[in-house]
């Protein structure tokens, strides 16, 4: 099908009047201004609407009970406390928002984040991803420091075990072209791990504990991690611990509180070239009324932010784009706005390739508007879903 | 509970047995050598020099001496020179301290920790937004744990750290280099500070080599009978086993046995070595006595805090080489029931220096607080020494009872607490005697760099604005005309010269055109 409107925001390449998106299989095939359409293809022609990829919001514990303490448990996934049957994700989709990125409770290293699709009342349906990053958060004490700091030690002695095994392993080989004795089954992660090491020579590592084993993953690079930090200093304490890590790929959630310091780092933020998550609002200098817009500074800086709605219901969710507004009122530049709440996003839940933006290839995730999305009136026409209107479908 | 911390100690000394005493001649377990210092230095080497130069100012050295119109220069964060019109390498960054007296940075005792942590004006810092209402519940107990192994730490660290030389991170790895009350201690003149058991210096905008020093004072209990008994007994028999030890190393002989350290508490020890030192909390006139006694039997020299009727009993404390850390304004009243003098003294302070008791001085809140009473905190560090010059100590004595002998109790006296050559570049300027109720602390420079500038932060820039001098440079006159006029755009230029780095006169002429934006 093919859907001809006044113009598409892709997120990822500006604008597109008169734009045409072709659609198929729940994917779009196609999208650019003026695109002739094939005899055949139904079209739905709606000039004065205005397309948005579907929102993604990577960081929310809606519909979830969220009862937890510290935790240091990155094995574990939120995938066993998703219940979508309740309406709060029908909601979300009504918001326009078509992916939400779910949290594990708690702190310390409370477990791993999984990608669903709104607006679906079933678990397999709705879920697009799991182990999308590991929740760690920083701050608040010190002791969360050590517990980090702890966690990569274990990954260093699992990895000085493995060596140790290896050069065992070694040996054995050359006195006799035995098989070694002792090869443990683990999770298919290390399997592929297991896989890369045979590519070579046969060699089976030990399997690592299921605690440690996202840590080695993250410094692999397999596993993003999602750092919340509470304020400024609290990023040079991370960077003292994780610097020598070199494969991590890691972004930052910072929730703003009234006179957080983060602007102290932003050139910090920008030069590290990291995804920033933070909360749709203004906050103020300490001691003062002086505003800041830490989302238009970071940018500014280079960095690349990522917007949460304030509140995490379905009325929040609804809000949302009028809180990015704001921002960009204040001065946050338009396209990094809406990329904040789509591809930055997806960025965060890994799914970049699959969502976030108008373009080719990409699942058929779009919101059509009557008009500019951060203007006030602006209500939403419909919302697509993987090629299929969700909401507001025209026929 | 406190057998099993009993037992833990007891647990800890049998595996330094095993590790240090293993091997009779090796090096005796306290032959230990500091070497975080030289780290730093070997890793400043890799980075280009950072000049900095304190330019015009009286230099009050903090060792009697006073400096008139001399300029400081740092290197590295370590005062190279200090001359009327020393070299200036290319780029030196140059402080205008014409017409400003130059003191070394403060030195706050047992300060709070609200000094390096925690944003402006918040109690307790929040959760994360979405977390905190669902979980709320649960924080109780998980800062309720927190704080129970906190204190089951800090249990430890008294009992035995004579093996354990490690930092205690948790002042450290809590640091906070943004934090708007390092910004108030700075506006104090306060540069280091000692908090908890780690003396940290207080930078601003980076966290490494803030820890300079750690665990370097051994609480000893004296106030009850009970304790004074136990503390005697510690000493006792710390000191018999120092003496059964050099005998049997004298001895030389592989055979014999060596003397079992059972029983010796393990900061005990450190302080009869002389790697540590004693610090006594007392304040009438027995306890000190006692106290004053027990050091010149042991051959230690105390810290004792408060010291209140120390004035009454001086000439024993100087004799015993005590350090008395005295808070001015602070009151106790006499004994009637006794006919000799008691309760505090005005005078205290100055007696206690006249009889060779070296003073420092804190004030009797040492947090940054924004309610209570007012001038009683670190904020009013200074105003508190100059109760102590009231009662009639010399100002020279009050400025070293904030500064250098303080750093002496914290075993950095070799780095900071005066202005020498070679020392650490941590230098406060002042707009007047630094004593005085109305002076402000105009720039604070740590480690040779300028930390704190009065006209930039929101504090007290507003009050008696810092009067325009001429340019230091004549060269930089030119730009100067070609300012805007706006008087705020005019301080930022002249903010750009002080820092007078080439790259910063880059961002000046950005600086210049976004102006001109703002303008149109």
């Amino acid at each position: 099908m093919a859907v001809r409107i006044g113009r598409a925001e892709t997120a990822s390449h500006g604008t597109i009047e008169h734009a045409v998106i072709l659609v198929e299989g729940g994917k779009i095939i196609e999208i650019g201004e003026d695109l002739p359409v094939e005899r055949g293809i139904p079209i739905l022609d709606r000039p004065d609407w205005v397309a948005t990829p579907g929102f993604v919001n990577p960081y929310s514990r809606a519909g979830m009970d969220a009862r937890a303490g510290k935790a240091a448990t990155p094995q574990r996934s939120a995938a066993f406390e998703l219940r979508p049957h309740q309406g709060v994700y029908d909601d979300m989709l009504e918001a326009g928002v078509t992916t939400l990125g779910l949290y594990p409770p708690g702190t310390g290293m409370p477990g791993q984040a999984i990608a669903i699709r709104t607006g679906k009342r079933r678990a397999e349906e709705a879920l697009l991803k799991e182990g999308c990053y590991l929740k760690v958060t920083m701050g608040t004490t010190a002791q969360e420091k050590k517990d980090l700091i702890k966690a990569f030690e274990s990954a260093d002695k699992h990895e000085e075990k493995v060596q140790k095994e290896r050069e065992k392993w070694e040996k054995d080989q050359e006195k006799k072209k035995k098989k070694k004795k002792k090869s443990k089954k683990d999770d298919d992660k290390m399997a592929r791990l297991d896989d890369d090491e045979k590519g070579d020579d046969g060699f089976e590592p030990p399997a690592a504990d299921p605690d440690v084993q996202p840590i080695l993953d993250m410094r692999a690079g397999d596993l993003h991690a999602l750092i919340r930090i509470q304020k400024a200093s609290d990023l040079l304490h991370l960077l003292d611990v994780i610097e020598e890590e070199e494969g991590l790929s890691w972004s930052l959630r910072v929730p703003l509180r009234n006179d957080i310091d983060l602007f102290e780092v932003a050139d910090k933020i920008g030069e590290l070239d990291l995804r920033v998550v933070l909360d749709s609002r203004v906050t103020l200098e300490a001691g003062t009324r002086r505003e800041r817009n830490l989302a238009a500074e970071l940018t500014a800086a280079g960095a690349h932010v990522v917007l949460l709605p304030l509140s995490d219901s379905a009325q929040g969710h609804e809000r949302w784009r009028m809180e990015v507004a704001h921002l960009v009122s204040l001065g946050l530049d338009r396209e990094a706005a809406l990329a904040a709440m789509t591809l930055e996003g997806a960025h965060v839940l890994g799914l970049e390739e699959r969502l976030g933006s108008l373009d080719k290839e990409k699942d058929a995730n779009i919101v059509f508007w009557n008009g500019d999305p951060f203007e006030p009136g602006t209500k939403i026409e419909a919302v697509m879903l993987d090629g299929r209107f969700a909401t507001g479908d025209p026929q | 509970m406190k057998s099993l911390k009993k037992l833990t100690t007891t647990l800890l000394f049998a595996w330094g047995f095993s590790l240090g005493f293993q091997a009779p001649l090796q090096a005796a377990p306290w032959d230990e050598e500091d070497d975080s210092e030289e780290a730093e230095a070997s890793e400043e080497e890799e980075e280009e020099d950072r000049y900095l130069a304190i330019v015009g100012g009286d230099v009050y050295t903090g060792l009697g001496g006073v400096l008139r119109n001399v300029t400081i220069l740092s290197k590295n964060g370590k005062i190279q020179a200090i001359e009327a019109d020393p070299f200036l390498p290319e780029g030196t960054e140059k402080v205008d301290a014409r017409g400003m007296r130059v003191y070394p940075g403060l030195v706050a005792l047992s300060a709070t920790n609200r000094i390096s942590r925690g944003l402006f004006g918040s109690v307790e810092l929040p959760e994360d937004h979405i977390d905190h209402e669902a979980e709320g519940e649960h924080h109780g107990h998980f800062y309720a744990s927190l704080a129970q192994s906190h204190i089951e730490e800090v249990g430890q660290d008294q009992e035995d750290h004579f093996f354990d030389a490690q930092v205690d991170t948790d002042a450290v790895d809590s640091f906070d280099p943004y934090s708007q009350y390092l910004v108030l201690a700075l506006a104090t003149g306060i540069t280091t500070a000692e908090q908890g058991s780690t003396a940290l210096k207080l930078k601003r905008g980076e966290i490494e080599g803030v820890a300079m020093k750690d665990k370097h004072l051994t609480s000893v209990s004296f106030g009850s009978p009970a304790s004074r008994r136990s503390t005697r007994e510690k000493f006792e028999r710390a000191a018999e086993y120092l003496r059964e030890y050099r005998a049997w190393e004298d001895l030389n002989d592989k055979e014999a046995k060596e003397p079992s350290r059972k029983g010796v508490d393990g900061g005990t020890l450190n302080i009869l070595l002389g790697r540590n030192l004693a610090r006594f909390g007392a304040n009438s006139r027995d306890e000190l006595l006692g106290i004053a006694r027990l050091a010149q039997r042991y051959g230690f020299r105390p810290v004792i805090v408060g010291c209140q009727e120390g004035w009454t009993v001086a000439d024993e404390l100087g004799r015993a080489g005590a350090t008395a850390v005295v808070t001015p304004r602070s009151r106790r009243f006499k004994d009637e029931k006794l006919v000799r003098p008691g309760g505090t003294s005005i005078e205290n302070a100055a007696i206690l220096h006249a009889h060779g008791v070296q003073i420092a001085v804190t004030p009797s809140n040492t947090g940054f607080e924004l309610s209570g009473i007012t001038g009683r905190d670190l904020m009013h560090l200074p105003t508190e020494a100059g109760f102590a010059v009231r009662g009639g100590l010399t100002n020279e004595a009050a400025l070293r009872a904030i500064t250098i002998v303080p750093a002496r109790i914290l075993g950095i006296d070799h780095r900071v607490g005066s202005i020498e050559i070679g020392k650490d570049c941590d230098v406060i300027l002042t707009d007047g005697d630094l004593l005085h109720y109305q002076t402000f602390v105009q720039y604070a420079v740590v480690d040779g760099k300028l930390v704190y500038d009065k006209e930039d932060e929101i504090f007290f820039a507003h009050i008696r604005p810092r009067p325009e001098l001429p340019p230091l440079d004549p060269v930089q006159v030119e730009e100067e005309d070609e300012a805007s006029e706006e008087p705020s755009e005019e301080e930022e230029e002249q903010d750009d010269e002080d820092e007078g780095d080439e790259d910063e006169e880059d961002e000046e002429e950005e600086g210049d055109e976004e102006d001109e934006k703002g303008d149109d």
